[in-house]
């Protein structure tokens, strides 16, 4: 029997592959099952859903929290690139089943107010206070940034309370809408088609013609 | 769309398996499918610690690499350190006498192979494991490794001259 030692560099290389060979299936596949188990316990879920509306292609999104997210005018893609790249995403329409609900009442002119768990946990308590005081806006009143400023007890705000507004994660149930600029502009929408949708939500509960 | 955490697993874990578990590779040690699990396990948390500050043009297997290299050296500094010189002395013997037995089957072979791929320095068996056995070019390799490309192919270069030398003795 005679040795077959590698004489050249390319028979190195094929001698080294075939020594430090390939794992086999198995132990690929129970890995992959140990880690998709690690990701389950470790990654938040994200289940979302989407439905039509006089705003278009409405989506919404649900955390173990509550309600984490909504959007529309825009595509699934641009939808699902605001969340952590590390969260598992399911397209899960029963998971938003009462969030749908609730805003084509809202949208039907049944419902003004929401009653929804939402999960402002990826905001700053700034943010969060700016949104807990726009919550209380009634339908079909309007507020200027610098009232919501006020009533957090920061008059000097108003600028900070526009930018937290404009990070609103979920428009519509969080009626970041109903809140305009001092002379009467509308100035800013960052849902849908922007200040046409912040117009049109105004219209619907009667605050402006 | 940005790449998700999962994807990157969906994508990446078979190789990066298959990477560890080649780096890993010595006579000896049967725990070898744990050891290489355990890493992966270890690469993927370390990775998610840090994957949401990623930039957006971050080669992601580049970078997968990189901590798997790390991950697998620490392990393996572990190993040696833990042995001790005797054990370390024995596997020496025991692969020179394989070596020398001219009737050597290709089993013999391939355990020296691995026994020598072990004994290069950790650049060199890093350079080797990504080219040949992973077949990441060069650019790629340098990135993993934090080197230039030139360097990269200068230590695959010695490496497998060093394997070649050391199997014809």
């Amino acid at each position: 029997m005679t040795t077959r030692t590698p004489k050249t560099d390319h028979a190195v290389v094929k001698q080294l592959r075939a020594a430090l060979g390939d794992p086999a299936p198995t132990a690929l596949a129970h890995s992959r099952a140990r880690l998709a188990r690690w990701l389950t316990d470790e990654a938040p879920l994200i289940q979302w859903g989407e439905m039509k509306s006089p705003l278009g292609r409405l989506y919404a999104a649900v955390s173990r929290q509550g309600l984490c997210a909504v959007d529309f005018g825009r595509g699934e893609a641009e939808f699902l690139k605001r969340f952590d790249p590390r969260a598992r995403l399911e397209k899960n329409p029963q998971s938003v089943d009462r969030v749908m609900a609730q805003l084509s009442e809202y949208f039907a002119g049944k419902r003004m107010r929401f009653d929804l768990p939402v999960d402002l946990s990826t905001l700053t308590q700034f943010q969060k206070t700016v949104l807990e005081v726009t919550c209380r806006i009634a339908p079909g009143e309007v507020w200027t940034y610098h009232r919501v400023a006020e009533a957090m007890r920061r008059p000097r705000s108003s600028r900070p309370v526009g930018q937290a507004l404009a990070r609103n994660p979920v428009p519509i149930v969080i009626p970041c809408h109903r809140v305009i600029a001092s002379d009467g502009a509308l100035r800013g929408y960052s849902g849908g088609s922007g200040l046409k949708a912040k117009r049109w939500l105004l219209q619907l509960e009667g605050a402006f013609e | 769309m940005a790449l998700r955490f999962e994807e990157l697993i969906e994508r990446h874990h078979d190789e990066i398996f298959a990477y560890v578990w080649r780096l890993l590779a010595s006579d000896g040690r049967n725990d070898r499918k744990t050891e290489s699990e355990d890493l992966v396990q270890e690469v993927y948390l370390r990775a998610y610690r840090s994957f949401s500050r990623l930039r957006a043009n971050t080669n992601h297997r580049a970078w997968l690499y990189k901590i798997a290299t790390n991950c697998a050296y620490s392990r393996l500094r572990q190993i040696r350190d833990g042995r001790g010189k005797i054990a370390a002395l024995a596997s020496v013997a025991a692969a020179t006498g394989s070596a020398s037995d001219t009737a050597a089957s290709d089993r013999q072979i391939d355990r020296r192979l691995r026994f020598l791929v072990n004994q290069l320095p950790a650049k060199q068996k890093a350079c080797v494991t990504l080219r040949y056995l992973q077949d990441l070019d060069y650019p790629e390799i340098a990135q993993v490794l934090g080197c230039s490309q030139e360097s990269a192919r200068a230590n695959v270069y010695q490496a497998i001259r060093r394997l070649r030398l050391a199997l014809e003795k």
